[in-house]
């Protein structure tokens, strides 16, 4: 009997809980990167360099009320407040980059090196992310994603991955969203199960770089 | 390199999609799993992405919003782009207000709580929606315009409001739990109260009752018709304590809508303060002023249809409900109770960072 009247009502709270459980997942800023994996002179991997080139909407917002010398040019000087709170805000979400070195989760350190570009009203916001540890890796995996696709990561067309100073041996693949395999699971399942387990909702839009040194 | 922020957040989604799926008897399953209805993949910007009805939300609003930026350009040079503008921060508004967002769940919690007709179902969404276009307007109008403040001081404004807006939202819900949960004691007593009245004198309590049945009906007339109606739970307890009925509908109500107006407009969306820095950088703030209330009417729209369904399904139940007044009511009562712990769990989420609704990246 409660069953009979509670369906339709069930259904209304399943919207409910459903709209609020994604609930930062579209995203309002794009970035188009580059990023290039830096290796020691001895083999070992030693960090990550990003570039990330903002939309231009996102970009003129970021962009808004700064103080420049010269009237809509802005300087490296000029935006280096901003690529200093840009670079303390990441932090909370650990540079939206992952990585794996032989299969084993290896961490970061803050960034160095970091400067904001502009150019052609795009921001470009250039850092080095070390690694906790350089280590000899004969697989590197890296992502880099958004688990909630605020943001919304693509490589760029051309160069997008580099080696800079890798032994001779090692290959590199990229994978962008649209090369993954097939996800192919209904949204329901595939839904709950990634909010459950953890939350990486954006990880099907992941970017995903692969280095075998063999 | 899990954080406990980011464990906490994940714990709050996963207890609000394990009471989703409890409460949904398995509904949610054959609404999702149907995947995408529209045999469309995801378009062009996007080759990947997440299957069924709402990925496709997903991509379509974003494809729509990345168009916004080149329109507000056009616009410029060309006058007529500003309809082409137009347009789509209207299809962005319908399909933003689609997909994910607090907004619509609180307002349909809160109807559904607060046995609001569909009326003021439609009337709170648009006026939500208008409020949310007004304080975009406001915060960029104010901030940048005038004041040529830098994003990182909008941002912060964003966040004290957002914080405030939480907070209401937990006031709301915590009054409707309140006057609801004494709803449901009420209803509670009625039903454990009963059986114990019955042996006391049969025949008469049987003509009582059925003159108590009779009543129902007719106050449930009167509550399709929008106008207030008699609170069945108090009228089997007897002379109850409960809440009067004016305090639930009708007039006096408005004060209240009133709250769950601001509580859900105050928070500008972030697309809109985007769209509006952006047309102001370009010299057409106008336009970006246009694009922000059409965008509103999108999003009323959409969660006004969904307030209306949340609305239709609520009294559906009570319909359902009132021909077994016992336990039907007690149903019924709980279910507002529900709804109303959903507000304030939407409140509290929201307020400690658990659950994010929009965030203001990296300024």
């Amino acid at each position: 009997m409660i069953g009979r009247f509670a369906r339709p009502l069930c259904l209304a709270f399943a919207v409910l809980a459903l709209s609020v459980a994604a609930a930062a997942a579209h995203p309002h800023v794009w970035v188009t990167m580059k990023s290039e994996l830096v290796y020691a002179p001895d083999g070992k991997v030693t960090g990550v360099r990003h570039a990330w080139t903002f939309d231009e909407m996102f970009s003129t917002f970021a962009t808004q009320g700064l103080e420049t010398k010269q009237k809509g040019v802005f300087t490296r000087e000029d935006l280096k407040p901003l690529a200093e709170v840009n670079v303390t805000s990441l932090k909370e979400y650990d540079y939206f980059t992952k990585a794996k070195a032989n299969s084993k989760k290896v961490e970061f350190k803050d960034p160095v090196d970091y400067w904001l570009e502009f150019t052609d009203g795009a921001l470009t916001l250039h850092f080095f992310l070390p690694l906790e540890t350089p280590v000899k890796a004969h697989t590197l995996a890296v992502e880099i994603y958004d688990p909630t696709w605020f943001v919304d990561f693509t490589f760029a067309d051309k160069d997008a991955v580099t080696l800079a100073g890798a032994p001779a041996q090692c290959k590199l693949d990229v994978a962008r969203p649209a090369d993954a395999p097939a996800q192919g699971q209904q949204l329901g399942e595939s839904f709950f199960s990634s909010l459950g387990a953890n939350s990486d909702y954006g990880a099907q839009f992941a970017n995903r770089i692969a280095v075998k040194c063999q | 390199m899990m954080r406990d922020a980011e464990a906490g957040r994940l714990l709050g989604i996963g207890l609000l999609a394990v009471a989703a799926a409890l409460i949904c008897c398995g509904a949610l399953d054959a609404a999702l799993a149907q995947g995408n209805p529209f045999g469309a993949g995801p378009g062009p910007a996007r080759a990947a992405g997440p299957d069924g009805i709402i990925g496709w939300i997903m991509t379509k609003q974003s494809e729509f919003y990345r168009g916004l930026s080149g329109m507000i350009r056009a616009a410029k040079s060309d006058g007529t782009a500003v309809f082409g503008l137009l347009g789509l921060s209207f299809a962005y508004g319908i399909f933003h207000a689609a997909g994910p967002g607090h907004g619509k769940a609180v307002i349909s919690s809160y109807l559904v709580a607060n046995e609001e007709t569909w009326r003021r179902g439609v009337v709170l969404s648009f006026a939500s929606a208008l409020l949310q276009a007004l304080v975009a307007v406001a915060i960029v109008g104010i901030a940048a315009v005038a004041l040529g403040a830098t994003a990182k001081m909008m941002g912060d404004t964003v966040r004290v409001i957002e914080t405030a807006s939480y907070l209401l939202i937990v006031a709301v819900g915590l009054r409707l739990l309140w006057v609801k949960g004494r709803g449901f004691l009420n209803a509670l007593q009625a039903v454990t109260a009963q059986p114990a009245l019955v042996p006391a004198g049969p025949a008469a309590m049987l003509g009582a009752h059925h003159d108590h049945d009779h009543d129902h009906d007719h106050d449930h007339h009167g509550a399709h018709e929008g106008h207030h109606h008699h609170d069945e739970a108090c009228d089997h307890a007897g002379h109850s304590h409960g809440p009067e009925p004016e305090e639930l509908a009708g007039a006096g109500g408005w004060q209240r809508g009133l709250s769950a107006i601001v509580a859900v407009g105050l928070r500008p969306c972030s697309g809109a303060i985007l769209v509006l820095v952006f047309a102001f950088a370009q010299g057409l703030f106008w336009a970006g002023v246009a694009s922000t209330f059409v965008m509103g009417l999108g999003t009323a729209i959409t969660v006004a249809a969904i307030a209306t369904l949340a609305v239709g399904a609520r009294s559906l139940a009570e319909r359902l409900a009132h021909r077994r007044s016992g336990y039907g009511t007690l149903a019924l009562r709980g279910i507002e109770v529900a709804a109303a712990v959903l507000v304030v769990a939407f409140g509290a989420l929201l307020l400690t960072g658990y659950m994010v609704s929009e965030r203001m990246f990296a300024v």
